[in-house]
C-alpha cells in the first residue's frame, strides 16, 4: 500500500473518496473523530496542542469517538461500533505488536478514512530500526532467553502481552491508508492542513499532507559550494548562518524530503533528518540521499589519486543506515536482516 | 555457506563505452564464461542508481556487478567516479544491513579487456557460490 | 519479438524457437518470431510488415550487440512509421551465444530479451533535437595557433573574429628567433601569415580587445568584446615613429621580455599586424594635451585621437576557438636560481630576443649587466618544470628542443664560446628533433651535463652554477658569464579565468582540460568550445599549429551544418517535482544543467551520461528511456524465473 500511496500522483482524481457517501462529512457539524497511537513514543498525541488557539476551533467541530490518550474509550467501545461509524481514524506509531495490527485493523473496519500519522505510521519511523536487529535478538536482549509471552499470576489468557511481530512496520503494512500526515511529529501547519481538509475539501486518496518538492525550496540558506570535502555531526560545528548545511559538511536530508515544515530545523542550524518522508519520486528516501551525497564529495580533483582521501570524507559518516534511513528503515527493508520477502511492493506485507 | 548446485542470480550494469564493450569483445573472442548474469546497459556506470542494486538484490539477484571505465578512460570523464563513491557508501550501508559487501562489485574493464570480462565474471560467480543464497532468498 | 538466428552463431547455441515461443507469452509481447538473418534484407522486411500489419507500438530484436545493427533496425522501424527510439536490440549474440552453452545459453537469452521489451514498454517515441546556429566563429589568441585556426575557418567561407589581447597579433612565435629543428628565421615565417589574417576578407581582428563576457551553448554562444581604445587611428599611423621619439616616458617592452624600454606610445615590433602605433594609458602620463601631448603635436597625419573610447562589442557565434597561449614560469620563483634578482640569470624567451636579430641587441648575445658578450654560458634545463615537490610536476615539452637550439646559435654566434647544458633527460620525440640534438651535441662540441643544478648564484662579474654531473658523479662547478633557464611553460595569466567564463574547464595547472584524452583533444568539455595552442599543453609550433587547424575543422562542422542535431536520449527536469537544491549541476561535466528556481537541462549539450540522474535526490531528474521505474521492471524481468514450455510451440 504504501508503493501505491507514494506512487500515485495527488493531483489525479480518480480513485477519490469525495463520493456521495462521504458527503456529510463535509457537511456534518461535527467529525466523528479517532486518534491512536500503536507503537509510539506519545508525541504525536502531544503534537495537537502545537495547534494553539486554533486547537479549540477543532475540538469545537470534532466528535471524540475514541482517543486512548483523552478520553476514557475501551477497544471492546470500537468494537461495538457499526462498520464506518468513525469517519476518520488518526493512527500514529509503528506497528510492532499482534496488537498493534488487530487495532489497525479494527479501525479499518470502522472508519471511513484512516490517516497515517506521523512518521511510525507513515514510514515505520526510529522504532523501525529495530529492523536492523531479528525478533529474536531483540527479545533475548531485553528479557533474556527463554522469553514466552504469558499472562501475569492470576491473570487470564488475554491478559498476556501481545507477541512481538517479526518486524516493525509502517501501518500501510496491515491496512489501506487513506491520507498521509508526515512528521516526527507532524509539524502544526502540516496538522491545521489536515484538519482543514478533513472538515472540508478531502483531497484525493493518498495524498500526503506536506510539499511535493524537497524542503530545499523552502530552506533560506544559500547554496553555492555544492561539494563535501568533509562530513561533521551537528555537535562538532557552529554552522554559518547563511550557508548550506550541506555545503558546510552537514548532512542534511532537505534534498531527499518532502517540504511543509517551513524548513524549521535548518533554519535552527540543524540538519534535516527526513521525517517528512521522501519526495514522490525520491524512491528510497535512505539510497537517494547516500547517491547524492556519495555524488558530491570532493578531495581534490577527481581521479584515482583522491580515492583513498574521499574514503575518508565517506568514512566519517557514523552510522550510514541510521543516519541515511533514521525513519524509512521499514519501508526499505522488509524483514530484518534480509532484503527479501514475499511481494514487490517496498511496503512489505508481514 | 555453500550449497551444492547453487547457481547464484546476477544482475550486471555495464556502461556501454567499456564494460559493455569489453563484454562484446569477450564474445567475438568466445572466451567462455558462465552464463549467471543477466547485462543491463547503461551509458555510464555514473548512471547507476544505489537503488537499482537494492531494488535487485531484494528480486532474487544473488550479486550485483557494475561495469565501468578504468579511471581517466571514463567517456563521460568522471562518471565512474561517481559510481566508485556511492558503492563504496553503499556497501557500508549493505554491510549494516547483514548483507555481505562482496556482492556488489563495481569493476573498472576496458573496451580492450575482453578477457578481464570473462574473469571478472568467472571469478564473481565462483565467490557467490561461496557466500551461498542471499539470506531470504526463496529460490522463487 | 524477432529472434535472429545469426546464421549457425546464435541457432547453433540458443534454441531461438524457444526463445521466441517463452517472449510470445511475455505480457505485452503481441507477435513473436525468429529468423535466420535478421540484417538481411528479408529480415528487417519481416520487422517492416510486422510492425505494419500489427501495429507494434515498440519492437525488440534479439541479435548481436547493439553497436552492429541498432542503427539498421531503427532505420527499418521509421521507414515503416515506427519511432526509431521505440526499437531496442537484445544482444544474445556477443553477450550470450558466443560466451555460452548449453540449455543456460538459452535461458540468459530469454531473460536479456525480456529486459529489452520490458525497457521498450517504457520508452516514449523522441525526435532529434534540433537547433538552429550562428554561422561565425570567435577565435581567442591571435598566436599562431589562432592565427591558423582564423585562417582555416575563414577559408571554409565562415566569418571570425580574431580577438587578441596585446596591440599585435603574432604571439610568442613572433619573439623567437629561428626555430627548431630547420634554423628557419621565426618571423620570417610568421609574419605572412599575420597579413594574410590582417587582409581576409572573413577575418575581423579585434586587438587590444579581451572578452569579457559569454552566454549561450553550442551553436548560439553570444559575446561581449571590450576592444580598448588605442587612441591611435591605425588608418592614419604611417609608422614614422616620431611620436616615440618625443614621448618622455620608458617603459620596459614587453616584446623584448624587459631587456630593452619603450615609450608610452609604441609598436611591439615593426611588423606588428595591425600596423599601427599603441599609446598606452597606463603608462602615459595623461591622456589630455594639458599634461603632455607631445606625441600629438608631432603626429604629421594627425592620427592620434585623444577623445578615442573603449568600444563594447556584441556578436553571436557558432563556435569558439581558445588560442589563449602560454607565458614562462616566472624565474622570481626559482629560489636556487637566484630569485631573478642576478641580472645574467634569464629565461628562454629573454634569450631568444638576445638571439633575434631585431632584438635589444639586434642579434649579437650580449649579456644583459654589462653588455659584454658572454664566453662561458649555462643552460640549465627543466627549471621549474618536472619538479613536483617545488615547482610544476609537468614536462614543458618544448625546453630540450629549444635548448639545443639556443647553445647552438649561441655557438655560432660566439665561436669561441663555451656552452654547457644541464638536464635530466633529453626528450628529442619528433621529426628531426634527435637528430638536432645528437648534432648540438657532438658536432656543436656544446657540453651536456646529465644532472640537476643545485645553485645559482652573483659572484662578482660572474655567475656561480653548482651541479653535479650525475653520470660522472662528480660536482661541477662553472664560472659563467650567462645563465639561461628553460623555465617552465604555464598558461597564460587570465586564461583560466576566460574559460570559467565559457565554462570550460582547465586542469589543475591552469591548461585547459580536453573532453576525452585519447578520443577527443581538440575540444572542451563545453559544446561548441574548442582547443589550439599551448592554452591546452605545452607545444611546438607544428603541433600548435596542427591542433589549430584541426579546432577550426571542427569548428567548421558546426557552422557549416545546416542545423545541429543531436540524440533526445537525454536527461529531463521534472519541473513540478525540483526543489532547486543544485546536486545535479556540478555532477555535469558539460555545464549542460543550469539551476534558478528549478534546473534546466539544455538538451544540446547534455550527452546523456545520466550521473546527474542519479545524483538528483527527489527523482526531479529521469533519463529519457531510461528511467528508474523502466530499470525497475527490468531488473525484475532478468531475474523471474523462465517459465517451462508451452505444450504447443508458437512462432
Amino acid at each position: 500500500m504504501t508503493e501505491k500511496l507514494e506512487g500515485m500522483s495527488p493531483r489525479s482524481q480518480e480513485n477519490s473518496p469525495r463520493t456521495s457517501d462521504l458527503s456529510p462529512v463535509t457537511h456534518h457539524p461535527s467529525l466523528k473523530l479517532a486518534v491512536y497511537w500503536t507503537g509510539s513514543c506519545g508525541g504525536c498525541d502531544v503534537s495537537f496542542l502545537e495547534l494553539g488557539a486554533a486547537l479549540l476551533d477543532v475540538l469545537s467541530k470534532v466528535e471524540i469517538v475514541f482517543w486512548p490518550a483523552l478520553v476514557d474509550a475501551k477497544r471492546a467501545d470500537v468494537e461495538a461500533l457499526p462498520a464506518g461509524a468513525i469517519d476518520v481514524a488518526l493512527i500514529n506509531g509503528t506497528l510492532r505488536t499482534e496488537e498493534n495490527r488487530e487495532m489497525a485493523e479494527l479501525l479499518r473496519e470502522k472508519s471511513k478514512l484512516i490517516v497515517a500519522y506521523g512518521a511510525c505510521a507513515h514510514l515505520g519511523g526510529i522504532p523501525g530500526l529495530a529492523n536492523l536487529s531479528q525478533r529474536e535478538e531483540i527479545l533475548a536482549a531485553v528479557f533474556g532467553d527463554g522469553f514466552r509471552p504469558t499472562p501475569p499470576p492470576g491473570g487470564s489468557p488475554e491478559d498476556a502481552p501481545p507477541e512481538l511481530l517479526a518486524a516493525a512496520l509502517p501501518l500501510s503494512a496491515a491496512v489501506r491508508v487513506d491520507y498521509v500526515v508526515p512528521g516526527c511529529p507532524p509539524p502544526p501547519g502540516l496538522i491545521s492542513r489536515t484538519f482543514d481538509a478533513l472538515l472540508g475539501e478531502l483531497p484525493p486518496t493518498g495524498h500526503v499532507f506536506a510539499s511535493e518538492k524537497a524542503l530545499c525550496e523552502e530552506c533560506p540558506r544559500t547554496k553555492e559550494d555544492r561539494r563535501l570535502t568533509k562530513v561533521v555531526r551537528p555537535h562538532e560545528l557552529l554552522p554559518d548562518p547563511e550557508k548550506c548545511l550541506l555545503d558546510q559538511g552537514m548532512i542534511c536530508l532537505g534534498p531527499v524530503t518532502r517540504g511543509g515544515c517551513d524548513a524549521a530545523c535548518p533554519k535552527a542550524g540543524m540538519p534535516c533528518t527526513g521525517c517528512l518522508g521522501p519526495t514522490p519520486n525520491a524512491g528510497d528516501q535512505g539510497l537517494a540521499m547516500l547517491s547524492a551525497l556519495a555524488s558530491l564529495v570532493r578531495a581534490g580533483e577527481e581521479g584515482e589519486a583522491a580515492f583513498a582521501s574521499e574514503d575518508k570524507v565517506l568514512d566519517a559518516i557514523v552510522d550510514p543506515v541510521g543516519t541515511f534511513h533514521k525513519y524509512a528503515l521499514p519501508a526499505t527493508w522488509k524483514v530484518p536482516s534480509s532484503l527479501r520477502g514475499g511481494g514487490s511492493g517496498r511496503g512489505g506485507r508481514p | 555457506m555453500a550449497e551444492a548446485g547453487f547457481e547464484p542470480r546476477i544482475v550486471a550494469f555495464l556502461c556501454r563505452w567499456c564494460a559493455g564493450a569489453g563484454a562484446d569483445l569477450a564474445g567475438t573472442s568466445r572466451l567462455q564464461y558462465p552464463p549467471n548474469a543477466i547485462p543491463i546497459r547503461v551509458n555510464c556506470s555514473g548512471r547507476v542508481e544505489p537503488s537499482w542494486v537494492v531494488d535487485a538484490l531484494r528480486s532474487g539477484a544473488d550479486g550485483v556487478l557494475i561495469g565501468g571505465c578504468h579511471p581517466g578512460d571514463c567517456h563521460y570523464m568522471v562518471g565512474n567516479y561517481k559510481a566508485r563513491r556511492r558503492v563504496y557508501l553503499l556497501r557500508k550501508v549493505l554491510e549494516e544491513l547483514g548483507v555481505e559487501p562482496e556482492r556488489v562489485r563495481l569493476e573498472w574493464v576496458s573496451a580492450t579487456e575482453g578477457a578481464r570480462f570473462a574473469r571478472v565474471m568467472t571469478e564473481f560467480v565462483e565467490e557467490l557460490r561461496r557466500l551461498g543464497p542471499l539470506q531470504g532468498n526463496g529460490q522463487g | 519479438m524477432f529472434v535472429c538466428h545469426c546464421g549457425k552463431n546464435i541457432a547453433g547455441t540458443v534454441d531461438v524457437a524457444r526463445v521466441s515461443e517463452a517472449l510470445a507469452r511475455h505480457p505485452g509481447v503481441v507477435y513473436a518470431t525468429h529468423h535466420e538473418y535478421m540484417c538481411s534484407e528479408p529480415g528487417q522486411e519481416l520487422l517492416r510488415r510486422a510492425i505494419r500489419e500489427h501495429r507494434l507500438t515498440g519492437a525488440v530484436v534479439a541479435a548481436c550487440s547493439p553497436s552492429m545493427h541498432e542503427t539498421t533496425f531503427r532505420r527499418a522501424a521509421a521507414s515503416a512509421g515506427l519511432n526509431p527510439y521505440l526499437v531496442e536490440i537484445a544482444n544474445i549474440r556477443e553477450q550470450c551465444s558466443w560466451v555460452h552453452e548449453g540449455p543456460a545459453a538459452t535461458d540468459k537469452a530469454i531473460r536479456v530479451a525480456r529486459t529489452m521489451v520490458e525497457k521498450v514498454k517504457g520508452n516514449h517515441p523522441l525526435t532529434p533535437v534540433e537547433v538552429g546556429h550562428a554561422e561565425k566563429c570567435l577565435v581567442v589568441g591571435g598566436g599562431i595557433a589562432g592565427i591558423q585556426a582564423a585562417l582555416d575557418v575563414a577559408d571554409a567561407g565562415f566569418e571570425v573574429l580574431l580577438v587578441e589581447k596585446s596591440p599585435t597579433i603574432g604571439g610568442r612565435m613572433a619573439q623567437l628567433s629561428e626555430t627548431f629543428p630547420t634554423l628557419d628565421c621565426s618571423q620570417c615565417i610568421l609574419t605572412p601569415k599575420m597579413v594574410e589574417a590582417a587582409h581576409h576578407p572573413r577575418i575581423r581582428l579585434l586587438t587590444y580587445s579581451e572578452v569579457e563576457e559569454v552566454s549561450g551553448f553550442i551553436g548560439n554562444y553570444h559575446v561581449r568584446i571590450r576592444k580598448k581604445p588605442t587612441y591611435v587611428n591605425p588608418d592614419r599611423c604611417n609608422l614614422c615613429g616620431e611620436c616615440a621619439k618625443v614621448c618622455p616616458i620608458r617603459v620596459p617592452s614587453e616584446f623584448d621580455c624587459g631587456l630593452s624600454e619603450r615609450a608610452a606610445i609604441y609598436i611591439p615590433f615593426p611588423q606588428a599586424v595591425p600596423s599601427s602605433y599603441t599609446l598606452d594609458e597606463g603608462s602615459c602620463l595623461g591622456l589630455v594635451p594639458l599634461r603632455c601631448g607631445e606625441c600629438a603635436k608631432v603626429c604629421e597625419p594627425r592620427a592620434i585621437d585623444f577623445d578615442m573610447h573603449e568600444e563594447l562589442l556584441e556578436e553571436d557565434v557558432g563556435a569558439i576557438i581558445l588560442a589563449t597561449g602560454y607565458e614562462l614560469y616566472p624565474k622570481e620563483a626559482m629560489a636556487e636560481y637566484g630569485h631573478g634578482t642576478v641580472p645574467d640569470v634569464i629565461d628562454g624567451l629573454q634569450f631568444e630576443r638576445i638571439l633575434s636579430a631585431s632584438g635589444p641587441t639586434r642579434g649579437e648575445v650580449r649579456r644583459p649587466s654589462d653588455g659584454r658578450v658572454p664566453k662561458e654560458v649555462v643552460f640549465i634545463q627543466c627549471s621549474g618544470s618536472r619538479d613536483p615537490e617545488l615547482h610544476k610536476p609537468y614536462c614543458s615539452k618544448i625546453c630540450c628542443m629549444y635548448t639545443a637550439k639556443h647553445a647552438l646559435l649561441f655557438r655560432h654566434a660566439v665561436p669561441d664560446g663555451k656552452a654547457y647544458v644541464f638536464y635530466i633527460d633529453i626528450r628529442a620525440g619528433g621529426k628531426g628533433y634527435e637528430e638536432f640534438v645528437n648534432r648540438a651535441m657532438e658536432e656543436e662540441g656544446i657540453l651536456y651535463l646529465r644532472g640537476k643544478v643545485a645553485k645559482v648564484f652573483r659572484d662578482g662579474d660572474k655567475v656561480m652554477v653548482w651541479g653535479v654531473d650525475t653520470l660522472t658523479g662528480k660536482r661541477v662547478e662553472v664560472a659563467a658569464d650567462l645563465v639561461v633557464l628553460a623555465q617552465a611553460v604555464v598558461p597564460t595569466t587570465g586564461a583560466p579565468e576566460l574559460a570559467r567564463k565559457l565554462r570550460a574547464a582547465v586542469d589543475a595547472h591552469g591548461f585547459l582540460q580536453e573532453a576525452h584524452p585519447k578520443l577527443r583533444p581538440l575540444e572542451a568539455l563545453t559544446g561548441g568550445i574548442f582547443l589550439a595552442g599551448a592554452a591546452h599543453a605545452p607545444k611546438d609550433i607544428p603541433e600548435a599549429v596542427a591542433q589549430g587547424s584541426g579546432a577550426a575543422a571542427k569548428a567548421v562542422a558546426i557552422l557549416s551544418a545546416p542545423v545541429l542535431t543531436h540524440s533526445p536520449e537525454v536527461a529531463e527536469v521534472d519541473e513540478a517535482l525540483c526543489s532547486g537544491c543544485r546536486i545535479c549541476a556540478p555532477q555535469c561535466p558539460y555545464t549542460a544543467i543550469t539551476v534558478d528556481e528549478v534546473a534546466h537541462v539544455n538538451e544540446i549539450l547534455c550527452e546523456g551520461c545520466g550521473t546527474c540522474v542519479a545524483a538528483c535526490p527527489s527523482g526531479a531528474m529521469t533519463m529519457r528511456n531510461l528511467s528508474d521505474v523502466q530499470v525497475q521492471s527490468m531488473i525484475r524481468a532478468a531475474l523471474s524465473e523462465v517459465p517451462e514450455p508451452a505444450e504447443v510451440k508458437g512462432g
